[in-house]
């Protein structure tokens, strides 16, 4: 920088309101989070969980099979929304002020709203077993899952939760296994079922907003 | 810092323009000791323990059975591949998401061969660990005392198979530096599997059949029991997948930044040696075709691979002799019960065996489902009891998730040995064929009232069963007649009459 | 020569960040100044072979860079140290420097010891098997010029080399450079004039893309005095001298 600088000075930007700054302050938050990129690969997954339940994908064996290709793609959205928790700047980020965990909070709150209603819409004409009630839970649940992976683990591993959790599914399935831990093989309006995804999503949801989601290069001086 | 003077400057470069081994094998060596993928082999060996070792535990103790769900149908590709495709796609993505492509691509090495080495370390965690894992699932079915040879073939294309996928997933990861690509390789490497399930239960043949969790052909319940496994099969399978593999790692040499234009024209050439390799699995497939022993494929079939295995039988029995294979032998008891009073009754009649071997189960389209029959042969006669395409072993077995009682299977074996002395084979028989299996079964301690359920469970799979108490009609009027006669006289009868009964010459009202 | 750019040329869209350059580089350690966004990480990541130019004619250590059989020649005698130095966290401090060196196509033989010498050279023998992860920002830097020297470049191209590091170190790096000038082509982008001041024997000065300025730093010095230019430091007034006549 230096004082002999003979370029005229920008015009002052105009000041931001408090209502307005928030919202630029939560839309640059979701632009470093990809959530954009994420909407846009959910919206892919409610195309690809249309066209299975329209082209009648499924596993042969029963009922409990044909719920493996839509939990598929519940799973996949779930781990997109806790992949989606990664965040860029490390520690700078966490050293600011008492916006963040509001704005974690906001940003999963709104992918899984994303995710949610892109399915639903997937699901439209076609048979999904269980409805939207069953693809909120198990969506729920599985948000939840990939929420406290990425806390864990870090938000560039959540995904493997989700991907535990759809093999464990699929073998319990197979199985036969009532608990209502495996909430998709539970009938839809199950409480037991539901409660489990519910207070999943809600673990999930709180440890990601008090704590974020682990960054595993965070920078360790020796 | 220290001014210390720098070493001597290395020889005058060389020119050639491959990687020479033993610095690629040093890169390689690097990336191995640093690979992220250990981090995931924890909880991928957990799930292994879940969804491939747990559900075999409940099978009857026969290789071809323990191993069906995991290895027959991939569960131990489905449960490894996916991780293995994540992982690698993250792997991949390194370069971008550290900022180190200008690095690397300043360097005469082309930045594909650095990739080659990263993946080929990731590649070895990943089969490794495989390995690994079925390698001791196996050590604890020996342990557990299971019968038979080991699908070897068969960890061999679950090898490929996890190879193919840190393939497909480090590629993705290169060419997509991005965070969702890890998410992305691992579900849709899932959701690849389980359609390749899926198309395994529809298509039973051509292509189809190369696919990795497709498990028609793959191998039955004598397989490495009385025959071998047979080779053909996963030949062209780790082909085909080994050709996929070849194909995705030359896609991540074709962008520009992976090398100047020498480079890219050798993936361009890897990418058509991939899809030859591909390519030919395909056209070899389509000319398969199933065997008595398993799946053939005429270019890649070694006669000598269809031999019988070799064995010393174990028999028991004091007056009909039962002789078994060694890997059966815990059904021995049992089998000489449920067979001695069918051989009793018919005992001294012209073609009654003398002796039960056990003969290998043919293959057939229903994966052994369905029974097969068995058939009395050879002077003297011997009944052939083809073991393994009985889905009603006592005890946890075959096919069947519930236990099967005593009570079933002896009421099956004896059906089915009479089914063979009256020459009805795996048909109902003629009317006459029925009446006199129906009075051989009941004077053998199988009731009328149990025998229409249990003709159509055997016989009849697809129709609905009449239950019990509905033995009624001429048939079973016939056969009560039949069996109401005394013993000498009905051996009279069937002295007289058995060929004509046989060749289904004898009408009902020829019965006594 | 060892650099010989003939109106090289780089744009970026619209943007023109290299506007037109000449220069003829021999052995010694060319410093290359410049206020931020004036090109010289273009420049550099041209003369790298990481970013070809938009036209003009590149001759590096006497070979066309455009050439690939050439390009790898350049490249197995070429160290860089760009701005934004990646890493892999994972790596130790030898694993990094040994995975460059054998990226460089150092015979395998004699990658052991250059490597060991490269790293106590940059100061850190004690932390050679040291995860990268664990390291301070100036460690970092001094990984990253260690990875660049291990080869024992004839072009060594360094994009702000002392970023981080403390004084007493880059007194030290200075001495490097100017013993490594003896023999090679050093060419250091920099912000700090006492750097080019220190080390070096031509100095460069861009602003917008081309080159305002090319001599030796006591030329470059002298167009300060009587100027009236800001500067604490003679070589600092004779910098914004040269800038404030490009910028009228």
């Amino acid at each position: 920088m230096t004082t002999t600088a003979t370029h005229p000075s920008p015009a002052r930007p105009a000041a931001l309101r408090p209502v307005t700054a928030v919202m630029r302050l939560m839309w640059l938050y979701l632009l470093s989070r990809r959530v954009p990129a994420a909407a846009g690969l959910l919206a892919g997954l409610g195309c690809l969980l249309w066209v299975a339940l329209h082209e009648h994908w499924s596993i042969a064996g029963g009922a409990a099979a044909r719920l493996v290709i839509p939990l598929i793609v519940e799973s996949g959205a779930a781990a997109i929304v806790a992949v989606s928790s990664h965040g860029p700047f490390g520690e700078p980020e966490r050293a600011t002020g008492r916006w963040l965990p509001w704005l974690r909070l906001g940003a999963a709150l709104t992918l899984a709203a994303v995710a949610f209603a892109v399915l639903s819409a997937g699901a439209t004409g076609g048979y999904l077993p269980g409805g939207g009630p069953a693809l909120l839970r198990n969506l729920g649940g599985m948000i939840g899952i990939g929420l406290l992976s990425a806390t864990v683990l870090g938000g560039s591993f959540g995904w493997t939760g989700p991907m535990a959790y759809l093999l464990i599914t699929e073998g319990a399935l197979a199985g036969g296994w009532a608990t209502p831990w495996i909430w998709p093989g539970r009938p839809p309006g199950d409480l037991g079922g539901a409660l489990c995804a519910c207070a999943v999503f809600a673990a999930g949801l709180a440890t990601l907003t008090l704590l974020g989601a682990r960054n595993p290069d965070r920078h360790t001086p020796g | 810092m220290t001014t210390a003077t720098a070493p001597a400057r290395p020889a005058s470069a060389r020119r050639g323009h491959l990687p020479r081994p033993p610095s690629f094998l040093r890169l390689v060596r690097i990336e191995l000791r640093r690979s992220p993928m250990p981090l995931i082999l924890p909880l991928i060996a957990a799930l292994f323990w879940f969804d491939s070792y747990r559900p075999s535990t409940s099978q009857a103790p026969l290789y071809p059975l323990v191993t069906f769900w995991n290895m027959g149908q991939g569960h131990t590709i489905i449960d490894v591949g996916p991780f293995a495709a994540g992982m690698a796609a993250w792997i991949g993505a390194r370069d971008g998401r550290r900022g180190t492509a200008d690095l690397v691509t300043a360097t005469p090495r082309p930045r594909w061969v650095a990739q080659l080495a990263t993946w080929g370390a990731t590649a070895l965690w990943a089969v490794l660990a495989y390995l690994v894992f079925a390698g001791v699932m196996f050590a604890w079915y020996a342990h557990r005392g299971v019968q038979g040879e080991p699908p070897w073939w068969w960890v061999a294309v679950g090898a490929t198979a996890v190879l193919a996928f840190t393939a497909a997933g480090f590629t993705a990861g290169v060419l997509f530096p991005n965070r969702f690509v890890a998410p992305l390789a691992a579900f849709g490497g899932f959701l690849l599997m389980m359609m390749s399930s899926q198309t395994g239960f529809r298509d039973r043949s051509g292509w189809a059949l190369l696919l990795p969790t497709n498990s028609n052909g793959n191998f039955q319940v004598d397989s490495g029991i009385l025959y071998p496994y047979l080779p053909d099969l996963p030949i062209a399978r780790m082909m085909f997948l080994a050709g996929i593999a070849v194909a995705v790692l030359g896609l991540a040499g074709l962008p520009a930044a992976a090398g100047g234009r020498r480079v890219r024209m050798a993936a361009a050439a890897v990418i058509v040696v991939g899809l030859t390799a591909t390519g030919t699995a395909v056209g070899l497939a389509r000319t398969a075709r199933l065997s008595s022993h398993g799946m053939v494929i005429p270019a890649l079939h070694d006669a000598a691979s269809g031999k019988l295995i070799a064995y010393t039988p174990v028999c028991a029995g004091s007056g009909f002799r039962v002789c078994l294979n060694p890997a059966y032998r815990r059904y021995l008891t049992d089998t000489v019960g449920a067979l001695a009073p069918v051989a009793h009754e018919v005992a001294g009649l012209p073609g009654a065996p003398v002796r039960a071997v056990q003969a290998p189960a043919i293959y057939d389209d229903n994966d052994g489902q369905g029974g097969q029959p068995m058939t009395i042969s050879g002077d003297p006669p011997v009944l052939s009891v083809p073991y393994g395409a009985f889905s009603f072993l006592p005890g946890p077995a075959g096919f069947s998730t519930a236990p099967v009682s005593r009570t079933v299977y002896d009421q099956n074996t004896r059906l089915l040995f009479a089914q063979a002395f009256v020459g009805a084979g795996d048909t109902l028989g003629t009317p006459a064929q029925q009446a006199v299996r129906a009075a051989l079964l009941q004077a053998a301690g199988v009731p009328f009232a149990q025998q229409p359920g249990l003709v159509s469970g055997a016989l009849q799979p697809s129709a609905p069963s009449p239950g019990p108490g509905r033995a009624t009609g001429p048939v079973y009027a016939a056969a009560a007649r039949f069996a109401a006669l005394p013993p000498a006289t009905r051996h009279a009868w069937l002295v007289t009459n058995l060929a004509a009964l046989r060749a289904g010459q004898v009408t009902l009202d020829r019965l006594p | 020569m060892n650099v010989e750019l003939t109106g090289l040329v780089r744009r970026f869209g619209r943007t023109q960040a290299v506007a037109g350059v000449s220069l003829r580089v021999g052995p010694g350690v060319f410093g290359l100044l410049g206020p931020n966004g004036a090109g010289k990480t273009s420049l550099l990541r041209m003369m790298a072979t990481v970013l070809p130019p938009s036209s003009g004619r590149m001759e590096l250590l006497g070979r066309d860079p455009r050439e690939h059989p050439q390009r790898r020649e350049i490249r197995r005698r070429l160290g860089y140290l760009p701005q934004n130095l990646g890493y892999y966290p994972g790596f130790t401090v030898t694993e990094f420097v040994e995975y460059f060196a054998l990226l460089k196509d150092m015979p395998p033989g004699q990658v052991p010891r250059a490597v060991a010498a490269a790293v106590e050279r940059v100061g850190l023998a004690g932390k050679r098997k040291s995860r990268l992860k664990t390291l301070s920002g100036g460690m970092l830097r001094r990984v990253g010029i260690a990875q660049a020297i291990v080869n024992d470049p004839e072009l060594l191209l360094l994009d702000e080399p002392t970023a981080g590091l403390d004084p007493e170190q880059r007194v030290a790096f200075r001495t490097m450079l100017r013993d490594i000038g003896e023999r090679a082509t050093v060419v250091v982008s920099t912000h700090l004039v006492e750097d080019i001041g220190a080390a070096c024997t031509e100095v460069a000065l861009m602003n917008q893309g081309g080159i305002v300025f090319h001599g030796t730093p006591a030329q470059l010095t002298a167009r300060g005095e009587g100027s009236g230019a800001a500067g604490d430091a003679p070589l600092e007034r004779g910098y914004s001298a040269v800038l404030a006549e490009a910028r009228a």
